[in-house]
């Protein structure tokens, strides 16, 4: 599963809906529901899913879903360079 | 196929929109393992959902809340649960209306309190409060919440609402004005709204300014925070119900529960990877104070309560006691089931074993901690867990969803959840080091309050099979009744009692006639009326004090009297307990000049024992509607009810 699905698939369980299709393009504003309230929660989620801390201006900060997964995969790769850093 | 594989092949056909056959692999993934994910289980609940089995759908997300703690699975299954709700409610054992008000962001923590009602059967209804508004939610007499009419009303604070300096040269009066200032909210609402009152205590934050000198100073805020959980606890009354949070921090690891980044940037003050475990306690304490939890712990033998099989190893063989880790790990899983029996669970066994086997062990093993005399029910024998699990709950007169099983056999478990859905089961882990952690992490023994009847619950229940036995053997029923040589006492509420009452009154299912439930305050109400008639009943005989065991509410319109309600404890049941009620209630009516007595069964899943009590007595029925039936008892014409079994439980001896 790409980064892509995986996090469209984390929406898709928050908002308990199946049909939700998003592309790098798209912002919380296209997608009924996504407030504040609802962007902590998406946040949080794929903390959790990933395993990563974002930053905590991520958590009020309304980008694209491709900016957002641009970050996480950043965040990913960071982690990586600081286990090999660790071995 | 193994799980995975078939969890592989039900995401394709659910993308192609073949929800049926996405559906049926899942469970067969499911059925494989014996704790699936939840993310799968929520796949499950929402391919259900999209063909139409609704019930299919609640149960599997009920179970997400029992094998997950992630927020997203808690999250996707609360999203899930407002669709499947728009077409109506879950079938549930209660339905409650729960109002939320605190001092942080509860949004997410009210989605997954619906979660976790709904893994207790417990359907509710929720009402979340303003942000940061508990207090104008309680004070303002016109706030919505009493508007709402709620049962329970849960205050998720958090120590920012705390009114504590951080150090004080006087800790005692802030203590004291702070732990009143909680008190009359509780009061407050007490008294507009008669709800229970759910109170999340004080988690205490890690970053302490004054380090460990905090510890030995009475009036850092770090030590006043910690006294005032303490102090909240001695406050509540019987209307007021604690989640220890700090406890609950404590365990999680305060460095996770409290994430300053989601707080600064969302005023969440519980780390949402928390909620899910703050839902669930929450959650548990509220089926407590509703008498949902399960009562009884049945055990198993053989690596359960020592290591090795006795009928192989030998009395001496078995481990237990000193000498390897597992010895010691079963003794302490011992230990920590007697403390449990001592709240008032009660403590059966039902294992494959040759009963003499099994007994030797309890009677002459030097480092065994439960004896033959803490349970209340022993079944030893090469018949199957299930029927052994039926005898026991006939034995102990309790439903089969007051039983909890704990094994360390894996095929034993299936063999119960498969046969007996109602038995919950416990999953032991491999390792016996883990058996006590896994037993206190069961929060469906939580109990809402020590009474002086859970203590001696299993001398009671003992004396019951006791009282069985002796009913085998004497001649006719009458006999028996009279070799019990019983003693009723009924009298008025009162103030002293009115905890017991309350307790029974909210758990008793099979012996109740109209399954009615009262708050603590809404007693202190009906003891205020002067048309209404309020009698308890204690019990005792030859075997010991049953304690009180009966509760009947009637009130007085003109020469009518109609009982609203009226139960009985099932550990007393035949043995004309509810003929010495109705003969005392008869009699009293009689004096105070009513002709007619009128009682209604209002049918609930656990109380068809009593559908014909009312015609057993003496009184006609009248008239039925939706199951529900009333009935007439013609005092004027037949006089009082009689019952020559129980004798009166003289005022004088109740010194002694």
């Amino acid at each position: 599963m790409t980064l892509h699905d995986r996090v469209q698939d984390i929406v898709r369980t928050l908002f308990g809906d199946e049909e939700i299709v998003l592309d790098g393009s798209t912002v919380p504003a296209d997608v009924p529901g996504w407030d504040s309230l609802a962007q902590v929660n998406v946040i949080f989620a794929v903390e959790e899913a990933f395993g990563i801390e974002l930053g905590g201006d991520e958590l009020s900060r309304f980008t694209t879903i491709g900016e957002l997964e641009s970050r996480i995969a950043a965040k990913l790769s960071e982690q990586g360079r600081d286990r090999e850093a660790a071995t | 196929m193994d799980a995975l594989e078939l969890t592989r092949r039900g995401d394709e056909l659910a993308k192609a929109g073949q929800h049926a056959a996405a559906l049926d692999l899942y469970v067969r993934a499911a059925k494989a393992v014996e704790t699936p994910a939840g993310e799968l289980c929520l796949k499950i609940a929402r391919a259900a959902q999209r063909v139409g089995k609704r019930t299919e759908a609640f149960a599997w997300l009920a179970r997400v809340a029992d094998v997950s703690r992630s927020f997203l699975d808690w999250s996707g299954a609360a999203a899930l649960l407002t669709k499947l709700e728009v077409s109506g409610r879950p079938s549930a054992r209660r339905s409650t209306r729960v109002a939320l008000i605190g001092s942080y962001t509860t949004a997410q923590l009210g989605s997954m309190l619906r979660v976790a009602g709904l893994a207790e059967g417990i359907d509710i209804v929720l009402f979340e409060g303003g942000y940061g508004q508990y207090r104008q939610e309680i004070i303002d007499p016109d706030s919505a919440i009493y508007r709402f009419a709620p049962d329970f009303v849960v205050i998720a604070v958090h120590h920012g609402a705390l009114e504590l300096p951080t150090l004080s040269e006087s800790p005692e009066e802030v203590l004291a004005a702070e732990t009143a200032r909680w008190q009359r909210l509780w009061q407050v609402l007490a008294e507009r709204s008669g709800a229970r009152v759910i109170q999340h205590n004080f988690a205490i934050p890690p970053e302490v300014p004054l380090g460990h000198l905090a510890a030995r100073v009475s009036g850092s805020r770090y030590a006043m925070m910690q006294e005032l959980n303490i102090r909240l606890g001695a406050a509540a009354s019987d209307a007021v119900l604690i989640v220890d949070c700090e406890r609950l921090a404590s365990t999680f690891g305060k460095g996770a529960w409290f994430d300053s980044r989601y707080w600064n940037a969302a005023k969440q003050a519980v780390a949402l990877d928390a909620l899910p475990m703050l839902a669930r306690h929450t959650v548990s304490v509220m089926a407590a104070a509703l008498g949902l939890n399960r009562k009884c712990l049945v055990l198993d033998l053989d690596n359960t309560l020592w290591g090795g099989v006795v009928g192989e190893d030998g009395l001496s063989g078995i481990a237990l006691g000193q000498g390897t880790p597992a010895a010691e790990a079963f003794v302490a899983f011992q230990d920590y089931i007697l403390q449990l029996n001592e709240k008032g669970i009660i403590l059966a066994v039902a294992s494959k074993n040759n009963e003499a086997d099994a007994r030797a062990v309890f009677e002459h093993h030097p480092e065994m901690r439960i004896r033959l005399a803490d349970l209340a029910a022993f079944f030893c024998n090469w018949d199957d867990k299930a029927t052994n699990l039926r005898r026991i709950a006939e034995q102990l007169n309790l439903g089969l969803d007051a039983l909890t099983v704990a094994d360390d056999n894996p095929a034993e478990r299936a063999l119960v959840r498969a046969m007996l859905p109602e038995v919950d089961v416990i999953p032991l882990p491999e390792d016996p080091s883990g058996y006590v952690r896994a037993l206190s992490d069961y929060l469906r023994f939580e109990t809402a309050a020590l009474t002086t009847e859970d203590r001696t619950r299993t001398q009671q229940y003992r004396m019951r099979s006791a009282a069985s036995a002796l009913a085998a053997s004497a001649e006719g029923i009458e006999d028996f009744y009279r070799s019990l040589e019983m003693e009723a006492r009924i009298a008025p509420f009162d103030e002293f009692h009115l905890p017991r009452i309350a307790q029974l009154i909210n758990k008793t299912n099979q012996f109740n006639l109209t399954t009615r439930r009262y708050t603590p305050e809404e007693l202190r109400a009906l003891m205020r009326d002067p048309t209404v008639i309020h009698r308890y009943l204690k019990l005792r005989d030859r075997f010991g004090d049953h304690g009180l065991v009966s509760v009947l509410i009637a009130r007085r319109a003109g020469t009518n009297l109609d009982i609203e309600t009226w139960l009985m404890s099932c550990r007393v049941i035949s043995r004309t307990v509810d003929a010495e009620m109705l003969a005392h209630l008869s009699e009293l009516a009689r004096q105070k000049g009513v002709d007619t007595i009128r009682g209604t069964y209002i049918p609930s899943a656990r109380n068809a024992i009593v559908s014909e009590i009312y015609g057993k007595y003496g009184f006609v029925r009248v008239g039925s509607h939706d199951g529900a039936t009333s009935w007439e008892y013609d005092l004027a014409g037949q006089g009082p009810i009689r019952n020559g079994f129980i004798a009166n439980w003289s005022e004088s001896d109740d010194a002694a």
